[in-house]
């Protein structure tokens, strides 16, 4: 764990993008269709827009604060407490959002394939291969990310083109889908869908070339918004928005429907050999982030010991919901707005104060 | 005391003390390269250096350029040489291993060295170039005594002698086999051919077969092989340091590195690793494999083994180590990640286009002999969906006379194949074929039309049975033979999940090794630039720089523009 590296433009990119994907392929699209129907699209496009503006002004604000990341500056701006606070909540909102993700997930897969298994027999075996892995330094999973990613991005982009002839472009009408208010005004909690982005927070001090941040914030946000865009007009263009809301794991049932000739026809399972692999590398990317952040707090010289406390937290928390239906209220109802709290609000609002501060004190010098 | 340790261990950490060993990154290495790269450029650009008529400043010279003090092999030989009765200074400097002893002392010391005296012909006879008489006067034009051409005509009995006064030119003859002579007061040496290393004595390489590159093998004697990397490196910036290790068997290990390319971390890493081993014996290079690499759970390979000398060359001149071990006819190469033990070197003599396409098939290959048997099972047992209705028809009809469950079935076809692996590899070679034969062909045909087995089965096996038979490292490929057997359980337990997870973890546990400071799964994930990644092998003529990873001193390989005739 102690044998960290620098990590490169590229492989940055490619994990917060891996954590967006997980997103993507387990329940996003159907959150946002549920949300704004056929207007989906515009809204994505909207919201991308959005995202982007924010992150530029993350990368404004964070310049003047090289190579330090949100805890860092957190602690500038409230001392140790404050930067306790901080990473707290963070670790919170990390570790009880992929908790239930990894619940939703785990009983996606036991209605499509292991109807006779217990959703916990597969929420120990993520867990288990969370426990090996979180011995392995930070390195290994960000390397990891970066093989997996490339192949994800192909089962997306599959996904889309396999379908074209399933495609009906009339679906994306009307185009405001239920009125320009929702779209625009009600649509703007879509933007907990790039969540994932606030990984970045953490991210300086990891960089090799911390000048870069901007680059990779850009071009995480910009690749996040293409990405939901084509999984969402995959189902969109595929599916009724009605059908979509119920489906279990919308994706999925797309992949069921792309053939190449009589002998390619089914092969959505490879998909989800594809998507497992890749949920479990966000398991693993937030259980290290976690630690680190927890690390970080208590200014633990090794994270040795605290390696398992949050893959046994994940496991408890992803036990809590009674079943599948609380388990999809919490992260529709509940954890969408904790990312846009957590993941947006608090990031900027203590790096927008950091600024003020600095400025007070360069003004006061 | 022992109660207050006991639970002071069980409830505080003491962080275990870890090995870390990490190579600069290559931007931090970046300005390095540049600045040595620039002082590599001005050294080339620079004249070819002279000799100087002091012998002793040659003599520096020469321990500076060729690091005589840790130089092994290279050998400076000090006499006193005997012309007319008057001494001078001189030394020999010849690479050992490369030059044949006997004609050494024979025909180079001993002339020169003896003191002449059945020698009849002193170089008086000639002194005299004209002589004319004009009134009872003898005029005579005689010639001054030139102590070179004397000793090229007079002492060395040698039939290809060539004086020079360049360093460049004697060096490349030392590097090739001859020895170089430097008298003092000289401001020439002589380059005398006694070339005695051995050609095609060395054996044919058998485990690493080419079509187009050399047919030479590494030998037992670590002094052959040693010549051998000369040669093919034929550069004095060729180090080769001697190591001896084993209290009891003190084996000499020749630890071997470009002075001006290999990164210092690195060989002062390996001289380390192998300074420090407290063993007893050391018997084969295998052993020492072991024993300087870091330990993995997972069983892969960090060393490359090869036992071909052209390929050690190429990876010393690509900033590598290589390290010889006496007794054994394999070099050891490392740093080696994990492309490198699925790259063979026919991949250089091939095109591009073909040796990509090889490697994809060996990337492929070892997909196969890792995963096929483990997608199998996990296909028939829990996935079925994915195969076409026909295929699907025809694999249950053949399984349908099968009494066992697939995982027995699969297990059985495995571990017989391996069985019959084994054996064939004890037999004596004459029957090796035929066990093969027996085992592969009768056996599989006699178990499906016994009903032990089905047919689909036997092909499942004998593809992944090919597939890590097309690996081209032995160790490697013992690797996923074995990791094979643990994706069938997981296969058999829960199909593509266990399949999924288990991937994740085996990618997650590569993905944290290392090899020497190298990450082991580079280039292909921790890509910086696709140009130079390595993902892809580029044209020969494209391969302008060493491999970033390796922070090499000099990470130019060639000019951008190496085919030069292409631009008239």
């Amino acid at each position: 764990m102690e044998k960290n590296r620098k990590i490169n433009t590229i492989s940055a990119i490619m994990l917060t993008l891996s954590i967006v994907v997980s997103y993507i392929t387990s329940s996003i699209p159907r959150t946002l269709i549920n949300e704004t129907k056929s207007s989906t699209l515009l809204n994505i496009i909207y919201t991308t827009a959005i995202v982007l503006f924010i992150i530029l002004l993350f990368c404004k604000l964070i310049k003047k604060f090289p190579g330090l990341d949100l805890l860092d500056i957190s602690e500038y701006l409230g001392g140790n407490f404050f930067k306790n606070i901080v990473g707290g909540l963070f670790i919170f909102y990390f570790i009880s959002s992929s908790s239930i993700m990894l619940r939703n997930f785990c009983e996606g897969l036991v209605v499509i394939y292991y109807p006779l298994t217990s959703y916990i027999v597969i929420i120990a075996m993520f867990i288990i291969s969370l426990v090996l892995v979180n011995r392995l330094s930070f390195n290994s999973t960000i390397n990891t990310s970066a093989i997996i990613f490339p192949i994800v991005i192909i089962s997306i982009i599959l996904l889309f083109f396999g379908n074209l002839h399933n495609f009906s472009f009339r679906r994306m009408y009307p185009i405001l889908g239920d009125g320009w208010y929702n779209t625009f005004v009600l649509g703007l909690k879509n933007i907990g869908a790039f969540g994932g982005i606030c990984y970045l927070y953490f991210l300086p001090p990891m960089l090799k070339q911390p000048e870069k941040l901007k680059k990779i914030a850009v071009i995480s946000v910009i690749t996040t918004g293409i990405f939901i865009a084509i999984c969402v007009a995959t189902l969109l263009f595929m599916f009724s928005f009605f059908i979509t809301a119920d489906e279990i794991m919308p994706l999925f049932s797309a992949a069921r429907y792309i053939e190449f000739g009589a002998f390619f026809q089914r092969f959505e399972s490879i998909f989800l050999l594809i998507w497992i692999i890749s949920f479990c590398c966000y398991l693993s990317i937030t259980c290290k982030f976690s630690t680190h952040i927890f690390a970080k707090m208590l200014n633990l010289s090794s994270m040795k010991p605290v390696l398992n406390i949050f893959a046994i937290l994940i496991f408890a928390i992803s036990l809590l919901p009674k079943n599948y239906a609380s388990s999809i209220f919490f992260e529709t109802g509940v954890y969408r707005y904790l990312r846009i709290a957590i993941g947006f609000i608090l990031g900027m609002m203590v790096l927008l104060l950091a600024n003020l501060k600095k400025r007070k004190v360069g003004d006061n010098n | 005391m022992e109660i207050k340790n006991f639970l002071k261990n069980i409830f505080t950490y003491t962080p275990q003390p870890t090995y870390d060993f990490s190579l600069p990154d290559n931007n931090t290495n970046q300005t390095n390269a540049d600045v040595s790269s620039k002082a590599e450029n001005t050294e080339t650009n620079q004249k070819s250096q002279t000799l100087y008529t002091s012998l002793s400043v040659n003599l520096d010279y020469i321990k500076s350029k060729y690091n005589l003090l840790i130089n092994s092999d290279i050998i400076t030989r000090e006499f006193i040489l005997n012309v007319k009765g008057k001494q001078y200074k001189a030394f020999l400097l010849y690479i050992d291993g490369m030059v044949d002893s006997q004609l050494l002392n024979d025909f180079v010391l001993q002339p020169l060295m003896m003191r002449n005296k059945n020698n009849l012909y002193d170089g008086e006879q000639n002194r005299v170039i004209s002589e004319a008489i004009s009134n009872n006067i003898t005029v005579r034009k005689v010639k001054k005594f030139n102590l070179a051409d004397y000793l090229e005509s007079c002492l060395i009995p040698q039939n290809n002698i060539k004086q020079s006064n360049s360093f460049e030119d004697l060096f490349s003859g030392v590097n090739s086999g001859n020895c170089a002579l430097f008298v003092d007061t000289l401001d020439i040496a002589f380059d005398i051919d006694i070339k005695g290393f051995k050609q095609r004595g060395v054996e044919k390489p058998e485990n690493e077969i080419v079509i187009k590159g050399p047919h030479e093998a590494f030998a037992e004697n670590i002094r052959t092989n040693t010549s051998l990397l000369r040669r093919f490196t034929n550069n004095e910036n060729l180090v080769i340091e001697n190591i001896d290790v084993g209290k009891l068997t003190k084996t000499k290990c020749a630890v071997c590195y470009m002075k001006n390319i290999a990164n210092n971390d690195l060989v002062a890493e390996t001289k380390y690793r192998i300074n420090n081993l407290d063993i007893e014996t050391l018997l084969s290079s295998g052993q020492l494999e072991q024993l300087i690499s870091d330990n993995n759970s997972l069983g892969l390979p960090k060393v490359l083994s090869t036992e071909r000398p052209d390929n050690a060359a190429y990876h010393l001149l690509d900033g590598r180590i290589v390290i010889l071990v006496n007794g054994s006819p394999n070099a050891l190469i490392l740093p080696a990640i994990l492309i490198d033990f699925l790259t063979s070197p026919e991949d250089r003599n091939l095109k591009t286009i073909f040796s990509n396409f090889l490697r994809s098939l060996r990337i492929l290959a070892s997909f196969f002999a890792l995963l096929l048997p483990g997608l199998y099972v996990s296909v028939t047992s829990f996935h079925i969906e994915i195969l076409p209705t026909e295929l699907l028809y025809s694999i249950l009809s053949a399984r349908e006379g099968v009494p066992f469950p697939i995982i027995f079935e699969i297990l059985i076809m495995e571990i017989s194949f391996e069985i019959i692996r084994e054996a064939s590899l004890r037999v004596p070679s004459a029957i090796g074929t035929t066990i093969g034969i027996v085992g592969g062909l009768v056996v599989g045909q006699a178990a499906v039309s016994a009903g032990v087995v089905s047919p689909i089965l036997v092909i499942i096996v004998a593809i992944t049975a090919l597939s890590s038979f097309a690996i081209p490292d032995y160790s490697f490929s013992f690797h996923l033979r074995v990791f094979r057997f643990l994706f069938i359980l997981l296969g058999y337990m829960s199909g593509f999940l266990g399949i999924g997870i288990g991937l994740f973890v085996y990618l997650s546990l590569i993905c944290d090794m290392d090899s020497f400071g190298v990450s082991y799964s580079l280039p292909y994930s921790n890509m910086e630039n696709l140009k130079t990644s390595g993902i892809i092998l580029p044209p020969i003529w494209q391969n302008e720089i060493r491999a970033p990873y390796l922070a090499t001193k000099n990470n130019k390989k060639q000019e951008k523009y190496s085919m030069k005739w292409k631009l008239k």
